[in-house]
């Protein structure tokens, strides 16, 4: 390949693809180790209970059993979580769903892994669960957390705009309706997994699928009482998240076992059932709507009561609901609203962080609602959501003034010219024979960031190398979507660098500093930012020592360029290694912070909410998609789909295409077959035979607009893509399917099943 | 025991048990872990490789299958130059995100274009029917599968 | 650890067989280790892996029919003139199999003697009145497919004893060659219910010979002489299609299961034989384009 400077606005090549389609890039799960043992764990297998016996004298005696560990053996705590410490590293007491951990088992292979933990002794007296919101909610119902102040409602929590649902009696137009969805997985290739081992000065070094390294730490720490600096953690690129990674997965367990293992390195790396079984969540959600409006189809009113399942611990349930609520309104001008929401433990597997955090649930509902007032008014309803779109300077439902780029309106407009909507009557009516065609749209949206609450930040560090080269240090991890090479960009533009010169250094809690999680769509705004004013300051000072060996008396006319720095006017220049040769380390490194902007709206709801409210930038995306119906079989055949979103500047055309891609295809399958099945706590479905995700024929030739818009805050005016696109599917989809076959479905997945029972 | 094939064009005599699983053979014994497993009961496809340049799921194979056969990995697929095409395209053509289903899907590539050098965008969704992808929404790798037919094409 | 043999002729087979009789015989593994994983089997069997046979590796033709040696992989079959040509229904069932993948390691055998009621070659191979071959070290038998399978996941198949080959005649009497298999997606999907038919077509559309068979509806595949009887002399029409469809919807008995609901199962049974309303019958053993 020829040399190029990597630059904004290009669509420049993953910088880690090289490595990866060679198969050479190493992700945690490729670390082994000389002389390794392997870790698992063996797990309740019911979803309530007190555990009565833990015997593991057996499996101690097993040849090749390195130890065994159980619930009395964890120091420190014995709690891991994100915001509320609730989880245990493994069961002491009791155990609340069936993925909880009861016993560790370090040994020489895998084959005896599997037999000590089949050997283990486990006995549980069962208590009655709850498996339902409803039953949860009941005065008398079994507490998932006896000792939580609210039985089982982990939050309780209201936003409130306006006259709240007083608002809705004025109305011309009352619409009601239930929604619900479904728990479904992240199903990620790359399973949760990592390498640990105790360093001769007991430091332990964690190498782990994970998305929040630094943060990790923190969660380790206080589950084992080890001081945060006798760990190390290193995150490397991930085999997909989606964050299903975002929080401790296999790390406090893998440094419970690397505490017992003599030095050796101890490999855990969960199958696809234990994935499923112990992995995280979405939630399933329960959405009562209200709504009111005018007859001319101007939205007034809303009133919400929102029911998130959040399963046996905390994780990020509330936070989850929060963002939930916050979207609950859809991207639009609704003066008078009341969002209630309750987040309810039960003896379900654990709902954590998913794409579209509470976002993607509630856009089924919002985006239903607005149809449905389309079809009682005899509206056009891309006209309808066009009408009520939220422009910049806009209060929005939460009651948050809208100061930054809000592009909705814009991205609806791109969708109307498509001839995909142009041409929909003449396409529908070419269905063939028991088949029924339909076009649906959705408006959707997504916040970035963390809110206000907790400081959404982020420590850039980027260093000219003696080799002359300049290093990025990245301190938040690289998922699938493509940071890193967001990173190069950046750093290519503003220091003039060829491809090849610049190095990247994965997060490494010893090398690169805390920014935040991978997460919340907030990487490459994030850290972005922090990296412009770093390299920004590297360039000065590149600049100010090059004019030392210059003898420059001004810095007017030197100019970085690639591998060197140039006097414009004299036309003298040294090589960057020389340059490197010259400075002292810590003279070639610069450290700079940068944390996103808040909202500054005083809101006088939404008190609740500890951290998540409300947040400030948005990015915007409509949806518009062609189905066909199988009335033989119920089967929706997705023929095409179009997306035309708005986030801001695109740094880079083809990493942008890809995030809407995959959030679309994501969102097919939450759409048409992604379902965690239940019965009492138990998964049903845990592996991909019956945990159907989309494949290459199931995902149809999409098309992605840009909606062009400027973000003032943003690195180079982006905002972050991740999300948005995963919220879009469902809605649109549910609303061709209205449209071809005149039915409302509204429990997802929108199955064959339950598309035939219902035509 | 010994078990005696050709790994990556090099003539290779191996000492394991025959009942090991060949995914577990390459990441393992021959540390070769470009090679995925993502669900290793046949359904998602990261474990593909090729057995005598047919596409295979290497965590439904035991270690004795190997025998005689010339197996390609993905570290086996650049020869004579730094990289095949289709690596070179999945780069290009922004088919690669997080890179976990990568090494499979260039495999099956690689064998639907052996058998059908002039696919369609359909057939090239069928022939990678068996990979599963979770980032990329497959749009991109049918780009990528497509430019290495008409780069190979016009290479002819 | 599993202990392996692999055999590279039926008598290697054999004395593997007679040392170890508890042995499980696989061809592609598909089933098998998928099974042994889920450790639905008894830890750590010994197998002998069937792949390299080249005996049972053939396609061949002969005046009787068309005979498939039991290693014979699917895309194989897929591949093969004499498939496409002669028996198009298991060609649209092949198609419709697992993966690229599966069908590159999976054996018409192994789909046959794991007798899921929801096998993709099962429906095409009722309809066409497949005969199975089995071979034990001193005896040979026939059985018709339809006796072998017993139950989901039963097979007469006896100790130390294998499937060697299927046997078909060619259904040249039929002009019209159809199969559908309903699934969660396009493809890696367990039939959720399925049909293979085959009719003949007189030129102004009347019900000459009817072949009927349906997958994942019951615990074999499910066929029914008086229903494909009362056909005859009918012509094809919706209305003929919808009773018929009734009457399917009766005869059926899906179970429940994590993939669909039996009243689901039962109603899709009946819907596909609508899909034939616009069959246009074919001249049989030509190529297709």
């Amino acid at each position: 390949m020829n040399a190029y400077i990597p630059e904004i606005g290009k669509p420049v090549p993953r910088a880690d693809a090289a490595a990866k389609v060679r198969g050479a890039e190493k992700y945690a799960v490729d670390h082994y180790g000389d002389n390794l043992v392997w870790a698992g764990v063996r797990r309740a297998g019911v979803a309530h209970g007190l555990i009565r016996l833990v015997d593991t004298a057996a499996a101690l005696q097993l040849p090749g059993v390195v130890a065994v560990l159980t619930g009395r053996d964890v120091p420190g705590t014995n709690r891991q979580g994100i915001v509320h410490k609730d989880q245990p590293v493994l069961a002491d007491v009791k155990v609340r769903h069936c993925g909880d951990a009861v016993a560790l088992v370090v040994a020489e292979n895998r084959e005896t892994l599997i037999k000590a933990l089949s050997l283990i002794r486990v006995e549980i007296d069962p208590l009655p669960g709850v498996f339902t919101v409803d039953d949860a909610l009941r005065p008398d119902a079994p507490l998932v957390h006896e000792e939580h102040p609210r039985g089982n409602i982990l939050l309780k929590a209201t936003i409130q705009a306006g006259n709240g649902q007083a608002a809705l009696e004025g109305c011309d137009i009352l619409l009601e309706e239930t929604f619900h969805v479904p728990v479904v997985s992240h199903a990620f290739i790359e399973t949760e997994n990592g390498v640990a081992w105790q360093e001769e000065d007991g430091k332990i070094v964690l190498v782990v699928s994970t998305q929040a390294p630094f943060r990790d730490k923190w969660e380790i720490s206080h589950a084992l009482g080890l001081p945060m600096d006798r760990l190390r953690i290193i995150g490397p690129y991930l085999g997909g998240a989606f964050g299903g990674k975002d929080g401790a997965t296999v790390q406090c367990l893998l440094v419970l076992a690397a505490q017992h293992a003599g030095g050796r390195h101890v490999k855990m790396w969960w199958d696809r059932e234990e994935s499923f079984i112990a992995g995280y969540k979405r939630h399933a959600v329960r959405m009562h709507y209200r709504m009111g409006a005018r007859s001319d189809g101007t939205l007034q009113a809303l009133h919400c009561r929102l029911y998130y399942d959040t399963g046996a611990y905390a994780h990020l349930g509330g936070e989850v609901m929060a963002l939930g609520m916050e979207h609950a309104g859809g991207p639009y001008r609704i003066p008078h609203t009341l969002i209630e929401g309750w987040c309810i433990y039960t003896n379900n597997p654990i709902a954590g962080a998913m794409r579209g955090f509470g976002v993607a649930q509630v856009s089924f509902a919002f985006e239903r609602m607005m149809d449905l007032l389309a079809g009682k008014i005899g509206k056009d309803p891309l006209e309808l959501r066009l009408k009520n779109a939220l422009r910049r300077g806009d209060r929005n439902a939460s009651g948050v003034t809208l100061t930054q780029s809000t592009g909705i309106a814009d991205c609806l407009a791109a969708v109307q010219q498509h001839p995909l909507w142009q041409d929909r009557r003449v396409w529908k009516k070419e269905a063939g024979p028991f088949h029924k065609r339909g076009v649906g749209i959705a408006a959707v949206f997504n916040a970035m960031g963390y809110g206000r609450g907790l400081p959404d930040s982020a420590l850039a560090k980027v260093e000219l190398t003696p080799e002359g080269h300049i290093r990025v240090y990245s301190g938040v991890s690289d998922m699938g979507q493509g940071n890193a090479t967001a990173f190069v960009q950046i750093a290519g533009q503003i220091l003039c660098q060829e491809y090849t010169a610049i190095e990247l250094v994965q997060p490494d809690t010893e090398r690169t500093l805390p920014s935040g999680s991978s997460a919340a769509s907030r990487t490459t705004y994030t850290y972005g930012n922090a990296l412009i004013k770093a390299c920004e300051e590297l360039r000065r000072r590149l600049i100010g020592r090059a004019a030392l060996m210059l003898l420059s008396d001004t810095l007017d006319d030197l100019e970085l360029l690639p591998g060197r720095v140039k006097n414009l006017a004299t036309g003298r220049k040294i090589p960057l290694t020389a340059l490197a040769a010259m400075m002292a380390p810590e003279d070639r490194v610069c450290i700079s912070q940068f944390l996103m902007p808040v909202a500054r709206d005083k809101l006088d709801t939404g008190k609740e909410f500890v951290i998540g409210f409300p947040h400030l930038l948005f990015s915007y995306a409509a949806h518009l998609v062609c189905i066909e119906v199988d009335e033989l079989t119920g089967a929706i055949d997705v023929k095409a789909y179009l997306a035309a979103t708005e986030a801001g500047r695109v740094l880079n055309p083809q990493a942008f295409e890809q995030q809407v891609q995959g959030a679309i295809a994501q969102g097919i399958g939450y759409a048409l077959s992604e379902e965690v099945l239940l019965q009492e706590g138990r998964i049903m479905n845990p592996d991909f035979a019956t945990y159907i995700i989309p494949g290459a024929l199931d995902v149809p030739e999409m098309i992605s607009l840009v909606v062009d818009a400027y973000e003032p805050s943003g690195p180079f005016g982006m905002k972050g893509v991740g999300e948005v696109g995963m919220n879009g599917p469902l809605p649109a989809i549910a609303g061709a399917l209205a449209d071809a076959c005149g039915i409302n479905l509204t429990r997802s997945p929108l199955t064959a099943e339950r598309v035939l029972a219902t035509l | 025991m010994t078990l005696y094939f050709t790994l990556n064009g090099k003539k290779t005599a191996l000492d394991v048990a025959p009942g090991r699983r060949v995914i577990d053979v390459l990441r393992e014994d021959c540390g070769l872990t470009g090679t995925k497993e993502g669900c290793g009961a046949g359904e998602c496809g990261a474990c593909t490789i090729l057995v005598d340049g047919e596409s295979r799921l290497s965590c439904l194979m035991l270690a004795l299958q190997l025998s005689g056969r010339e197996i390609t990995t993905i570290e086996g697929m650049a020869v004579e130059r730094p990289l095949h095409t289709l690596q070179d395209t999945f780069m290009q053509k922004g088919g690669v995100q997080c890179g976990f289903c990568t090494p499979g899907m260039i495999m099956s590539a690689a064998a639907l274009l052996n058998r059908n050098p002039h696919p369609t965008r359909s057939d090239i969704r069928t022939g990678l029917s068996g990979n599963l992808c979770r980032c990329t929404g497959y749009q991109k790798i049918v780009d990528a599968v497509e430019a290495t037919a008409r780069r190979e094409e016009e290479a002819t | 650890m599993t202990q392996v043999y692999l055999p590279r002729t039926l008598t290697e087979l054999w004395s593997y067989l007679d040392g170890e009789p508890e042995a499980q015989v696989y061809a592609g593994g598909t089933d098998l280790l998928v099974k042994m994983r889920n450790r639905k089997l008894s830890a750590a069997p010994t197998l002998i892996c069937m792949e390299r046979l080249e005996e049972l590796r053939e396609v061949t033709e002969n005046a009787a029919g068309i005979r498939i040696g039991a290693v014979v992989t699917h895309t194989k079959l897929l591949r093969h003139p004499l498939i496409s040509r002669y028996l198009p229904v298991l060609d649209q069932a092949l198609r419709t199999l697992g993966s690229p993948l599966i069908r590159n390691m999976g054996t018409i055998g192994g789909n046959i003697c794991t007798a899921s009621p929801a096998g993709d070659t099962l429906p095409p191979l009722y309809i066409l009145q497949a005969d199975v071959e089995l071979h034990s070290r001193n005896a040979f038998r026939i059985l018709p497919i339809r006796e072998f399978i017993t139950g989901p996941g039963e097979t007469q198949l006896q100790k130390r004893e294998i499937m060697t080959g299927i046997r078909v005649r060619k259904p040249e009497r039929y002009n019209v060659h159809h199969f559908e298999k309903v699934g969660q997606r396009k493809s890696m999907a367990c039939a959720v219910a399925s049909m293979a038919a085959m009719l003949r077509l007189s030129p102004d559309g009347i019900i000459e010979a009817a072949r009927l068979a349906w997958g994942s509806v019951g615990p074999t595949i499910v066929t029914d002489a008086t229903l494909e009887d009362a056909l005859l002399g009918k012509k094809l029409s919706r209305e003929t299609l919808t009773d018929t469809a009734q009457r399917i919807k009766q005869i059926v008995t899906p179970i429940v299961d994590v993939r669909a609901s039996a009243d689901y199962r039962r109603t899709v049974s009946g819907n596909l034989l609508l899909r034939l309303l616009d069959a246009q019958p074919q001249n049989y053993g030509k190529l297709s384009e």
